[in-house]
């Protein structure tokens, strides 16, 4: 499977981030080829049936259900870029798309 | 119309009944200022760590078996990845090919095709994302961050229903199984409900299922009722047409009664689920399981039908009072305190339910309610009299009989105080007394009228026709 | 000697390192310094007991603190303080060590060499045109360059065994969930974990113990005690090691070679029982963690958005996409955006099935060779930590698969989530040779014990031909 420039575009999308024209076609080579290095897992032949690994623990350890509020050490204010009234602020426009 | 048949199925988010948040320890309270239930991890700052609530998964738990499904005892969960201001980690924790129930039924009565069985095809468990508000602050989106976190389950219908009507319906009996389950307050109102529709037609005898739409922002039972209508209309006028029903959302707008896509070019999202590497697999045991199911109380449909079939009441009144969880609870207090269970049926349906609607309470002890019953039942007091002592009741707690004495609401019985009356009425009315002898029996009532008046509405209606015939001849 | 001098003498090293132009740090200050040490102090006279009284550790710039920023050398955390301290900071101080700076790291932990940090590459402590491998290169340099005696790194690929290696000091990664991840930016959660770097075994394994052990905070945090060696091992009678013939390519360097030959005849000496052992998918470890590491990279970077915190820009459309998109953008570096492009490639529809279940699964079987290894009573393995001394800036920039394949030895171990360390034993034209060890799971114990007889026998130094 190679990758080209529409799939390299398409992943810029999903993931918003910008790719300026000019930058584009490296970005193309340097992907296609890290591609092309993953994919000799395609070699593997005796993987059929193979749990996936996972470390940690076997099961995950569950919470009582207890408020606790953080202790923040800094308000949200302090590291919000926009803040008003109590809000983190963004631009309105291309935000209501899933709202009447 | 009977062209083209109607698939629908629905998807509910509810809300858990939790105190703290799915996976941070931050209260779920609502109301409070923007921006106060908030830690690292609802935030989504970097480092942080989500561990899950215990009472969630109880509850959902709860909740997948109450709705018949197969509860899985290994289950994951999973990333969902999309970029949305109140969205703070730019991925939502749910659950995707793992969920933690799957294979439930919750049959309802259709009025067009009887007894319907709808499968839930899973319930899974997530996190909620925060608040968007487009018209606080002029050109911006303000995020709120209180609701981020906060513990849904998912639930998915099977595509099993057929008419707007009875989506709604179904809803009903979905809620009420919730409600009894005390996983959720289920109120759409207050958002702990949220339902998205989908919907779509076929000519009528095929198999195949046409293009599906969905449906959002539909904030109660009856305007998913009314979107559902809209967009069925919407899709037989597109496929008449001869044009074709495009994959898209719509919102429906209460105001108008419409619906209309998304601005959004559909672009449909690439959620690239894969399991969420922070969590290690959800693990439930039988024992833990059999636990869940002895502490689901008997579910509405089963408490209805034993208060049909084993209390003898009828379906209507059985269906009332099974309705609510605390009602039916109440009314059988009521029953355990002695009072005969259609009288106390019918009084828990009426007053009772008034009050409870209104206050959310009971304002009258179930023993006090079923002393009351029996005074009404002897005769102690009329119908109308008893329901004036339910009412002081109501307002300060005492003794029924007490109430009713010093009402002067007592049914007077007495045989001698009785025939006092008849007589006095029979010789303050000779014609009438004449044309009764005569033949006119059903002159009767008028009799049984004077006498109340002349008691004062004091003397038992029961008590006063026997000696009136009696006296009469 | 005082915490107060001890942040006296510290703050010199640094300023020294600083004016060497090692750019070893992201931050420091004299006032944190002295403000951290009043604290150390009054809390040893009121009589506690401090396990790492005033012992300076430097932290890499990917651990949250609440009193120094955390910029994961990016531009878009440029300024970021964290409202919350991490679980291995946290356990540091209460331990009474002086958190001396934020070390400099390859942008998000992404890299073996450094170079790609925001902030300008570290320089080899002992080459200045060379570097100090990555991503936790900063603290790797200070221990080596002596500021001091150890430090905290993250490996989701090798990141600290590899600079441990080049820089010629110890770098101990603890099997996975040992050190809890909550204030750990995430970059690979499946395969990140809180390493130490030492001066000698003993510093680093001080460390380990302070920061090891349960946390409630970390979901995937195990349920064991913190890392405690044993003291007293004289010598290794009754150890079996075992050397897989994957990593000994006939074509090794041939300075790694030589210190590999002598770490294994020492070893030998004390009384080991050497064998041959075989791993057979080892050469896919490298692919399959970079199909891994990157699409879990997609995900937790998914919150550097510019929303809540971190620097903001938008673009000329002013729409909320304008905004994400301008800020990563700009904020992200190119190898840090190869690496959430090509992880977000590989989750999309239609390609997850073929890259990352596949991954999985390979995964698996890499995880599998180590256990049946293991399995068959062999008690550690011994194998180079890299294929090459340090190599030169600049030299592996051009191609990224050539930088990725200088963890050809480390990134099985992060897969497995097995304990493995590196040791210094010698030099090869003047720059530091490493020995790998890898451990059982949760075998940490055992790991160190044995590294520090090694230690003791194999001078870390010494010209190895």
């Amino acid at each position: 499977m190679t990758i080209g420039r529409d799939q390299v575009l398409h992943a810029a999308r999903l993931a918003e981030i910008a790719v300026d024209e000019h930058e584009l076609d490296a970005l193309v080579t340097q992907m296609a080829r890290i591609v092309a290095y993953v994919e000799q897992l395609d070699e593997v032949a005796d993987d059929a049936g193979v749990a996936p690994y996972a470390g940690g623990p076997a099961e995950v350890r569950l919470r009582d259900d207890v408020v606790r509020p953080a202790a923040l050490a800094h308000p949200v204010s302090d590291m919000a870029p926009e803040f008003r009234q109590g809000f983190f602020l963004v631009p309105l426009r291309g935000t209501m798309e899933d709202e009447a | 119309m009977s062209d083209w048949e109607t698939v629908i199925g629905l998807e509910v988010h509810m809300q858990l009944r939790t105190r703290s948040k799915m996976f941070c320890a931050c209260s779920t309270a609502f109301g409070d200022p923007p921006n106060t239930n908030v830690c690292p991890v609802c935030l989504g700052l970097p480092g942080a760590l989500p561990v899950p609530n215990a009472a969630a998964i109880r509850l959902g738990a709860q909740a997948a078996l109450a709705l018949g499904c197969t509860l899985h005892h290994e289950s994951v969960f999973a990333r969902k990845n999309y970029f949305y201001p109140d969205l703070p980690k730019g991925y939502q924790i749910s659950q995707f090919d793992r969920p933690l129930a799957t294979d439930g039924t919750v049959h309802f009565d259709s009025a067009e095709r009887g007894r319907v069985a709808v499968t839930i095809q899973r319930l899974h468990l997530e996190e909620d994302a925060g608040k968007s508000l487009h018209d606080r602050v002029p050109g911006r989106t303000a995020v709120d961050l209180n609701r981020a976190g906060v513990p849904l389950a998912e639930i998915v219908s099977g595509p099993d229903l057929r008419t707007p009507a009875e989506a709604r319906a179904w809803l009903t009996v979905l809620r009420q199984i919730l409600l009894y389950t005390g996983a959720s307050d289920c109120s759409m109102e207050e958002g702990s409900l949220r339902v998205d529709a989908n919907l779509s037609i076929r000519r009528t005898g095929d198999a195949a299922l046409g293009t599906k739409t969905e449906i959002k922002n539909m904030n109660s039972f009856a305007n998913v009722e009314r979107a559902l209508e809209a967009e069925r209309t919407r899709q037989i006028g597109l496929v008449e047409s001869g044009k074709q029903v495009r994959q898209v959302t719509l919102l429906f707008d209460a105001a108008s009664g419409a619906v209309r896509p998304t601005r959004s070019k559909e672009e449909s999202h690439d959620y690239r689920y894969f399991p969420d590497p922070d969590l290690p697999p959800l693990r439930l045991t039988t024992e833990w399981e059999q636990q869940q199911r002895t502490a689901l109380p008997e579910l509405p449909e089963a408490r209805r039908r034993r208060f049909a079939d084993v209390l003898g009441l009828a379906p209507y009144h059985a269906g009332v009072v099974s309705s609510d969880r605390p009602l039916a609870d109440y009314f059988e207090a009521v029953v355990a305190a002695g009072a005969d269970p259609r009288a106390a049926a019918n009084w828990v349906a009426g007053d009772v339910m008034t009050g409870y609607n209104a206050d959310g309470a009971f304002a009258v002890e179930p023993a006090r309610l079923a002393a009351l019953i029996g005074l009404e039942r002897d005769g102690v007091v009329s119908l109308q009299a008893a329901r004036r002592v339910f009412a002081e009741l109501a307002a300060a707690d005492a003794d029924p009989r007490a109430v009713a004495e010093r009402l002067g609401l007592v049914q007077v019985r007495n045989a001698d105080a009785l025939s006092a009356w008849v007589d006095e009425v029979i010789a303050a009315h000779p014609a009438e007394t004449a044309r009764y002898r005569g033949g006119e029996t059903k002159l009767i009532g008028f009799f049984v009228g004077r006498v109340m008046k002349l008691s004062g509405g004091k003397a038992d209606p029961k008590g006063v026709q026997p000696v009136l015939k009696e006296r009469l001849g | 000697m005082s915490a107060g001098a001890v942040a006296q003498e510290t703050g010199a090293a640094l300023a020294r390192s600083d004016a060497d132009g090692l750019n070893a740090t992201l931050y420091w200050s004299q006032e944190w310094l002295d403000a951290q040490a009043g604290v150390i102090d009054r809390r040893a006279s009121a009589g506690e007991t401090l396990p790492l009284a005033a012992i300076p550790v430097a932290l890499k710039d990917n651990i949250v603190t609440t009193d120094a920023p955390t910029t994961c050398a990016s531009r878009i955390l440029e300024g970021f303080v964290a409202s919350y301290e991490s679980t291995a900071s946290a356990r540091l101080r209460s331990a009474g060590a002086l958190i001396a700076c934020k070390s400099n790291l390859d942008e998000f932990a992404m890299g073996s060499s450094t170079e790609h940090s925001a902030f300008g590459r570290v320089r080899h402590p002992l080459d200045p045109e060379r570097v100090p491998g990555g991503s936790s290169g900063g603290s790797a340099a200070l221990v080596a360059a002596g500021v001091v005696p150890a430090a905290l790194g993250s490996e989701t690929g090798g990141s600290v065994r590899q600079p441990a290696s080049f820089c010629g000091v110890v770098g101990v990664k603890p099997t996975y969930g040992r050190v809890s991840r909550y204030g750990l930016v995430a970059f690979g959660s499946s395969l990140d974990c809180v390493s130490v770097f030492g001066r000698t075994v003993s510093d680093a394994s001080r460390v380990l113990e302070v920061i090891s052990g349960p946390d409630p905070l970390d979901a995937t945090s195990l349920d064991m005690d913190p890392v405690r060696p044993a003291a007293g091992r004289r010598d290794l009678a009754g150890v079996r090691i075992g050397l897989p013939r994957e990593y000994f390519p006939p074509d090794l360097d041939a300075g790694i070679r030589a210190g590999l030959d002598r770490t294994i005849a020492a070893v030998r000496a004390l009384g080991a029982e050497i064998v041959d052992v075989s791993l057979p998918h080892t050469r896919y470890a490298v692919p399959t963690y970079y199909i891994i590491a990157p699409a879990e990279a997609s995900a937790n970077l998914a919150r550097f958005d510019g929303v809540r915190y971190g620097q903001r820009r938008v673009g000329p459309e002013g729409d909320i996409r304008s905004l994400y998109r301008a800020t990563r953008g700009a904020g992200f570096g190119p190898e840090v955006r190869r690496r959430v492009l090509v992880g977000t490639y590989v989750l999309s529809a239609g390609y997850y099935d073929a890259y990352y279940r596949k991954a999985q699964r390979v995964r698996g079987l890499i995880a599998a060779d180590f256990a049946a290894v293991f399995g068959t009573g062999v008690d550690l393995l011994l194998t180079p930590t890299t294929p090459t001394t340090a190599f030169r800036a600049g030299e592996k920039t051009a191609d990224p698969v050539s930088m990725y394949l200088a963890d050809i030895f480390v990134s099985a171990v992060n897969l497995a989530g097995l304990p493995a360390l590196s040791l210094p034993v010698g030099r090869s034209e003047g720059l530091p040779v490493g020995a790998q060890l890898i451990a059982p799971s949760r075998r940490d114990e055992l790991m160190l014990e044995v590294a520090a007889v090694i230690e003791r026998t194999v001078p870390a130094a010494e010209d190895v031909r």
